[in-house]
């Protein structure tokens, strides 16, 4: 009985694999017509919405999200997508990187970066830091809320990963050009990745500290947002440029933008599109005065 | 050869086909099997060896420093290297006590209609997406580790350790009752008549006989250990260049964060460092590193023991025979609340926070946007990449399994195990970049599905050869005996006796692997999976993408303040749950058939 019901199942398996090969060795070559578009997790979300809305029009738009910002610019520059999604500025590096390739750089909206504290130290008295404590915070100086006018609580850091579009926004706040220097030795620092995460954890770490882009803060009272030299993450401060901390949404194409591209970038630049912005939690470009 | 040729007797013709034929094929098949995974091994460690030549690599410093900061040219692991032992070395020791004694529970104690529900239960826990293990780390084990160690935040080596130790709880489980159940009764029957207590019973019958497979579980679940990413990710802090001095500072760093080899790779690193230089060629040598731990580990769990290490004459004392028995009947069931507890837990969370999933249209509707609408293109994605990666990975791990388990050198059977684990370590990212470069990139078939089930097959097949290879190292010796003396070649051995034999083993293997394989996120990114956008199903092979369940949670599960994201991220966590679940039940009823059938009676 047994070999029967063995062969039985290898004539089904094998039956199964002939009928998914020839499923896929069917005719033209898959996605190929499609724009594709690539990169920041960031402006994904914002991306499909804006692709499905232009599928009823018949557009094909891919969405991917491989490699985040980074890796968005090096397939863009490597000829394998049409556009890149970026929540960083077109680096130095990048254009030295990419010689032949035109970067042309579309904002389509921009996301502001706070210094978010649990509300138990500001409501002792932490609503404002300087430029100064932000950088001794997050280097392990200040191990204590007390000393920069708190209560007496430690102090734990929680620093985005490398490659994050908020930690770049914080690094470039506190040392400008200069080249960030390693963490700090301390046993109250660590690591988080995305912006859900980086919440979550600051709600569950009494007297955490963390670079967080402002709408995640919005309606949790547990946590707040700290004015930085006074100037508070409002639109009207990221408009002008007086609030220090704020990062661009991009699009990149190489080259000016043309047909599928164009029609894209135009409709996530409409004002509908821009009410995409809002959903995902970003600014819209008016918000910020562009 | 005169072997083959003996066994021409014409009785043979005359009964109907069913003696074994010649079955030469078996050979071409297993060693087929063998190079697959060598050949897959030599794919991943010529993508690092490649990635070194790019620049230069100070090995001295990588494994001796402890500063990790690629902005100022400090390429250190040691402190990465310690985490990883750290964090695999509480994983095991947590782990593999409970597992054991939930395994003899379920084997030896509870009567069958209880054992078989509660079996597939824990192979169900086992297909949980590990960003959910994560997601309960976060809830659940940071602030117990917090309130302890009286830290803030809680972010850990332990926390990490303990994670890991609840995710490979299953693996042991269910591959130790494997074992298990593979021991004929007719062993416990002669323990029974002897006046032997049940503890007995187990100890100086069944355990000599299912002593390997169990060995293997934990190998198997310090390989699943070791390349754990997305779990270990959210709670073990990630902080670079943690290095105690010191006993008291060894304690101290355990409630503090750290970071392991598997997530440094696993983090963005790898794709910021380019595919050249010396930040990228010290990101490999990491790899080279992690791989080269597996071996060690493995080489030295599968050492072999001393024959005079076990006391022939050891009995226990006659005293309070029958207190202790009931001592360990108490411990063994008390073992299984662990697994009970955690799968009431995480199914509990998956349902209340996962009610999307519930709706029906929610499965058939094709998503609208980034997180509206159902996910049937993610569903039927990932279906084809679990299939896919199923066919191709069951013959090719089958095969080595059971060239592995019956080939007549030891030695050889050593290393080919010592390359299969070590494969089965490998960290899943490192497949992804691995084939991103061959698949995607110089075969230019860009992200097409087909390369996503190749890049999983190495995920899936090193446990179908583990836990098929352990399986026979169990067979009882007169089978093997009884099938020579008939007459039998050793290839109609191997077709007619082990095939059938470890079947069900193999079975539990696969679907282990594959429950693994559904959930990574990683390797996909890369190779397979676009966000959203491509068709439901692929029409080819070059530039068809799919979606995925697992892909689909981690991008909403990123950065949208969309709190419909959150919602679709945990109904697709829940569907891939329900799904494996089919799955699951399906091939379980299939298994316990034919371990019910002919060997175990």
């Amino acid at each position: 009985m047994i070999t029967y019901k063995r062969r039985a199942a290898y004539l089904t398996s094998t039956a199964v694999l002939f009928v998914s090969l020839s499923g896929c060795a069917g005719d033209d070559a898959g996605s190929g017509g499609a724009l594709q578009v690539s990169g920041s997790t960031t402006v994904a979300p914002v991306a499909a919405d804006a692709a499905e809305a232009l599928k009823a029009k018949g557009l094909d738009i891919i969405v991917a999200t491989q490699g985040g910002s980074a890796g968005g610019i090096s397939q863009l520059a490597a000829g394998q997508i049409g556009i890149a999604m970026s929540s960083k500025p077109i680096a130095p590096e990048d254009e030295s990187a990419h010689p032949d390739t035109d970067f042309r750089v579309t904002q389509v909206g921009a996301d502001a970066v706070g210094v978010i504290v649990t509300d138990e130290v500001a409501e002792a008295g932490v609503e404002n830091l300087t430029a100064a404590q932000v950088r001794d915070l997050f280097e392990g100086k200040i191990t204590n809320w007390s000393e920069v006018g708190g209560p007496d609580l430690e102090v734990f850091v929680y620093d985005k990963e490398p490659g994050r579009g908020t930690r770049e926004v914080l690094d470039k706040y506190i040392y400008g050009e200069e080249k960030a220097p390693p963490p700090p030795e301390s046993g109250n620092f660590a690591i988080v990745g995305g912006n859900l995460e980086t919440r979550n954890k600051l709600k569950s770490t009494p007297g955490a500290v963390a670079p967080l882009s402002t709408s995640f803060v919005e309606g949790h009272d547990d946590l707040a947002v700290v004015t930085l030299d006074g100037i508070a993450p409002s639109p009207e401060n990221i408009a002008t440029g007086t609030y220090p901390m704020s990062r661009p949404l991009y699009l990149i194409t190489d080259g000016e933008p043309e047909g599928t591209s164009k029609k894209f970038i135009n409709y996530v630049l409409s004002p509908k599109g821009q009410e995409l912005m809002t959903k995902h939690g970003y600014l819209k470009l008016k918000e910020i005065g562009k | 050869m005169a072997t083959t040729k003996t066994p021409a007797r014409p009785s043979a013709t005359s009964d109907e086909g069913r003696r074994p034929r010649p079955s030469t094929w078996v050979w071409s098949w297993t060693y087929a099997g063998a190079l697959a995974v060598a050949g897959l091994l030599l794919a991943v460690v010529g993508y690092l060896g490649s990635g070194i030549g790019s620049g230069t690599v100070d090995w001295l410093n990588l494994v001796t420093e402890s500063a990790w900061s690629p902005p100022n040219a400090a390429f250190g692991g040691l402190a990465m290297i310690y985490g990883t032992a750290v964090v695999s070395v509480l994983a095991l020791v947590l782990a593999v006590p409970i597992g054991w004694a939930a395994a003899i529970a379920l084997s030896e104690y509870l009567p069958p209609r209880i054992a078989r529900p509660m079996r597939m239960c824990v192979e169900l826990l086992a297909a949980v997406p590990s960003i959910v293990y994560g997601l309960i780390g976060i809830a659940v084990i940071r602030p117990v580790i917090a309130s302890i160690a009286d830290v803030p935040g809680g972010d850990s080596l332990a926390a990490a350790g303990i994670v890991l130790a609840v995710m490979i709880v299953p693996t042991v489980v269910a591959v130790s009752v494997d074992a298990l159940s593979a021991v004929p009764d007719r062993y416990r029957e002669a323990a029974y008549s002897l006046g032997l207590t049940r503890g007995e019973v187990i100890r100086s019958a069944v355990l000599p006989l299912a002593r390997s497979g169990m060995r293997a579980a934990v190998l198997l679940g310090l390989a699943r250990a070791l390349g754990e990413a997305i779990a270990v990710f959210l709670v073990v802090g990630r902080a670079d260049g943690r290095m105690p001095h010191g006993f008291g500072e060894f304690l101290d760093s355990l409630s503090h964060p750290g970071q392991t080899l598997t997530t440094k790779l696993a983090g963005p690193e790898p794709v910021l460092a380019g595919t050249s230089g010396p930040h990228f060629a010290a990101l490999c040598g990491l790899g080279l590193l992690l791989l080269a731990l597996v071996a060690g580990a493995t080489i030295w769990g599968t050492r072999e023991r001393r024959r005079s290490t076990r006391k022939a004459g050891h009995l226990p004392t006659p005293r309070l025979r029958q207190q202790r028995d009931r001592l360990l009947t108490v411990w063994r069931l008390g073992a299984l609340l662990l697994p009970s507890a955690l799968l009431i837990g995480i199914l509990g969370l998956l349902v209340t926070r996962g009610t999307s999933a519930f709706n029906p249209s929610f499965w058939v509707s094709a998503a609208t946007g980034a997180a509206g609408g159902g996910v049937r293109d993610q569903i039927t994605g990932t279906l084809l990449l679990v299939v896919t990666t199923g066919l191709l990975a069951l013959p090719l791990g089958f095969g080595a399994g059971i060239l592995i388990g019956t080939h007549a050198s030891a030695r050889t059977a050593r290393v080919l195990q010592t390359l299969t684990l070590v494969l089965g370590g490998v960290p899943t990212i490192l497949l992804g970049l691995a084939g991103f470069v061959i698949l995607s990139t110089s075969m230019g078939w860009g992200r097409s599905w087909l390369a996503g089930a190749i890049v999983l097959v190495p995920v899936v097949a090193p446990v179908v050869a583990l836990t098929t290879a352990a399986r026979i190292r169990s067979l009882p010796p007169e089978l093997t005996e009884s099938a020579l003396s008939l007459g039998l070649t050793r290839a109609q051995y191997i077709r007619s006796v082990v095939v059938p034999y470890t079947w069900p083993a193999t079975v539990t293997g696969l679907l282990l692997g594959l429950a693994r394989a559904a959930g990574e996120t990683a390797p996909l990114l890369f190779t397979a999976t676009v966000f959203f956008g491509a068709p439901t199903v692929p029409n080819g092979i070059v530039e068809s993408p799919v979606q995925a369940l697992p892909t689909h949670i981690f991008t909403l599960s990123q950065d949208s303040g969309d709190p419909q994201a959150v919602d679709q991220a945990w109904g697709s966590a829940m569907v891939l749950v329900l799904i494996t679940a089919v799955l699951l039940s399906a091939a379980i009823a299939l298994r316990n058939r034919f371990e019910g059938e002919r060997w175990t009676t």
